[in-house]
């Protein structure tokens, strides 16, 4: 793991449930790991659905529409002009912004559920 | 331009140098271990990180190749500026955090930490070394031509253009080889601001000349675009004088007496600068106007091109190097917010300029104040790749321009520094360290990185000189541009599926990756060897290599196939790794960063403390 003053223990659970890594007091399951990357993965995947849907209707639209990229609405930007040299730029920080925030949930997630797992285990040890 | 000193230019670069030059002498007492000289020791936070991914990204053919090519062609030429900024979709949505929590030095490390093998991380570092030399042959030809409009005059007896590669791949050499990455990181963070700064005050002189955005677009958008063209007295007379009488339609009576006067004097080899009506490639029916697409792609293109830039980005090992340094995946995602609202200010700006361009140089041919400096027919700059430092010029006087010539410097030394770390890194870390020298001391392994810089610079070096000996130049009219779109598709043919199904499908295996990256890296590096062959006049339009060798853009096939090859011998194979798992956790999981946030090992703060 680069520079970083830890190694990494990778073993299977002692409940063999599966693997699990293990950084000082720090422990990620496979199950949880596993559980989090499917919504990570549908999370990125709709996000990059809806970026390639909506980069590749702008040249779509100007192929087939002519209101898109021969009408000027604006002294002489038409919708596809504007949304080329503007509009795309607010969409792409927008797109960026929202997701990140999502993405930064899903680690906070995991981030709980390992929590929950530590204390259910400590819970164990006492009972 | 040639022959012409700008004084004040020349002051303001070679105070950019000095600077740059310290900036990496300062680095240099805290680049003590591989960590530091490749990674700046993973300290870089996210603003500071979006900076430098910024200026590595931010080449000379963005500087001076945007808007110029919005000068040029107009709607096309500012698609071509959102496809760039588009391609950090892909690395956020798919890419940083991922890279960055497998917690490696190098794209090869991925590799070989994703699918355990030597023979994956080796096929990797060649396609790292042939993507990186793709991607400065058009760094290294814009230094000799920016020398060549910006100085004007040869250094030691070489022409002006083997000066400039020759001085650029010299301060490279020695700024990277010192600084390392912490060097180069604060040296991208400035050069970045710089660039972004001249095309900021280009904008700002514009408005504050009376420049209307859509008043403006409307005028230059009121009748048919002209493009402006060096061609031979031969060239001109063909077709029973076909292009000559396009040329008199849209040249003024006394510009087109003097064409006229070239053809007269029967000359075939003379050449002579016209103005021709643009042909619309996309609605070939319809006007080619400013804002309306179709000047430089047709149905195709328009497609492949976005596709090319959006894929492409997400393949290029020095823009993916950065992530490591960030100190977490998040960090990496907030990084690359942060580079979109950057490069997303920067891409709004120069078609602005490349716009305003327009009616500031053809006024000024018209009061004949244009600067003597450049050539200009029917109003407009004959090269397009002229246009920033001659609307510096118009705008602002030799000051401006002297900005404007600074801030292409920047552009180009920020790119070629972070070239340089990535193929220093190939080889100093991914060959020598594992291979070579496995035992190395930190001393010598920070002694062959640089070792590699230097190398690497020379080779440069070579690959800018031999440009013009090959003819390239001659056989496409806007190179700089061309070679980064080939840069791109070798990055997105080789890398980008790797990394997109080694991230997200636990069931790739090696082989399929391996497959992969040879077919599309090797497939895109066929498909452009052909094409250039093709325009040098070697190669026919005839037959499947013909048609092949006609593939502006070779991702749209490239890219699909190098996935289908990953899956199919994926599936084929079924070798996974032993501890996939354990991989899999490294790749999504959190307890490392978790780990460090604890202990406080995530800070920032000591990018530039002491050990």
């Amino acid at each position: 793991m680069g520079d970083t003053t830890m190694q990494a223990s990778a073993a299977t659970a002692p409940n063999g449930s599966g693997a699990q890594i293990q950084h000082g007091d720090h422990i990620d399951t496979i199950e949880n790991v596993d559980i989090v990357f499917r919504a990570q993965r549908k999370l990125s995947f709709t996000y990059g659905a809806i970026f390639f849907a909506v980069t590749l209707a702008i040249p779509a639209s100007s192929v087939w529409w002519e209101g898109w990229y021969a009408t000027p609405i604006w002294g002489g930007f038409t919708l596809n002009y504007l949304f080329v040299s503007l509009l795309y730029y607010v969409f792409l920080w927008t797109m960026a912004w929202t997701y990140s925030k999502q993405a930064d949930k899903l680690d906070e997630e995991l981030m709980h559920m390992a929590d929950a797992d530590a204390a259910a285990a400590e819970n164990g040890k006492e009972g | 331009m040639v022959g012409n000193l700008n004084t004040v230019a020349i002051v303001l670069v070679i105070g950019l140098i000095l600077f740059t030059i310290s900036l990496s002498i300062f680095s240099r007492r805290f680049t003590r271990t591989t960590a530091d000289f490749y990674l700046a020791g993973r300290k870089v936070g996210s603003f500071s990180n979006a900076s430098a991914i910024s200026g590595d990204y931010l080449s000379a053919a963005s500087f001076l190749g945007v808007a110029g090519a919005v000068y040029a062609s107009g709607l096309d030429g500012v698609w071509y500026a959102a496809g760039f900024a588009g391609g950090f979709m892909v690395v956020v949505l798919f890419i940083a955090s991922a890279l960055r929590r497998f917690g490696e030095y190098t794209v090869a490390d991925f590799a070989f930490g994703r699918f355990g093998s030597n023979r994956i991380r080796l096929v990797t570092v060649v396609m790292v070394l042939l993507t990186s030399m793709f991607y400065m042959a058009p760094q290294m030809y814009g230094a000799g031509t920016t020398w060549k409009v910006l100085v004007g005059r040869g250094i030691f007896g070489m022409d002006p253009y083997t000066s400039g590669v020759v001085v650029v791949a010299g301060i490279m050499m020695f700024y990277v080889a010192v600084g390392g990455m912490k060097g180069t990181t604060l040296n991208q963070i400035f050069q970045f601001w710089w660039l972004n700064f001249a095309m900021l005050m280009v904008v700002f002189f514009a408005f504050g000349n009376g420049f209307s955005y859509p008043a403006d677009l409307a005028a230059v958008s009121d009748g048919t675009l002209v493009n402006t063209k060096v061609v031979t007295v031969e060239q001109l007379a063909a077709d029973d004088g076909a292009m000559l009488a396009k040329a008199q339609s849209v040249m003024s009576a006394e510009e087109f007496a003097e064409v006229q006067a070239a053809v007269d004097a029967g000359d075939s080899a003379a050449k002579v600068p016209v103005a021709l009506p643009a042909a619309n490639k996309l609605h070939e029916l319809r006007d080619m106007l400013f804002n309306e697409p179709g000047h430089r792609y047709n149905k195709f293109d328009q497609f492949s091109m976005v596709l090319a830039l959006v894929l492409g980005t997400a393949g290029l090992p020095h823009i993916l190097n950065r992530y490591y340094t960030n100190p977490s995946g998040a960090a990496a995602r907030r990084s690359t917010f942060w580079v979109l609202v950057f490069i997303g200010v920067f891409y709004i700006m120069a078609p602005i300029v490349g716009l305003a361009a327009i009616g500031f140089i053809r006024d000024a041919v018209a009061n004949g104040t244009a600067p003597p400096t450049a050539d200009y027919v029917n109003g407009m700059l004959v090269k397009s790749d002229a246009l920033m430092p001659t609307i510096a010029q118009i705008l602002g006087g030799e000051w401006l321009m002297g900005v404007v010539s600074a801030g292409a410097f920047a552009a180009m030394f920020s790119t070629i520094g972070g070239l340089l770390i990535a193929s220093a890194s190939a080889v100093g870390h991914d060959v020598y360290e594992k291979y070579i020298n496995p035992n190395a001391t930190e001393k010598q392994r920070v002694f062959v990185g640089k070792a590699a810089v230097v190398t690497f610079a020379l080779i440069a070096m070579g690959i800018g000189l031999g440009i013009p000996a090959s003819g390239l130049d001659q056989a496409y009219p806007a190179l700089i541009a061309m070679m980064v779109t080939w840069a791109f598709a070798v990055g997105a043919g080789a890398f980008v599926p790797m990394l997109l199904t080694g991230i997200w499908w636990k069931g790739t295996t090696e082989k399929g990756a391996i497959s992969g990256m040879i077919v599309g890296g090797g497939g895109s590096i066929f498909i452009i060897v052909l094409n250039i062959l093709r325009q040098l006049g070697v190669l026919g339009s005839d037959g499947l290599l013909g048609f092949l060798g006609g593939l502006t853009f070779p991702t749209l096939f490239t890219f699909p196939l190098a996935l289908a090859t990953i899956v199919i011998v994926s599936k084929l194979d079924g070798q996974l790794p032993k501890n996939v798992d354990e991989i899999w956790m490294r790749i999504h999981g959190t307890a490392h960063e978790r780990y460090e946030k604890q202990h406080g090992l995530d800070k920032v703060s000591t990018m530039f403390g002491k050990h």
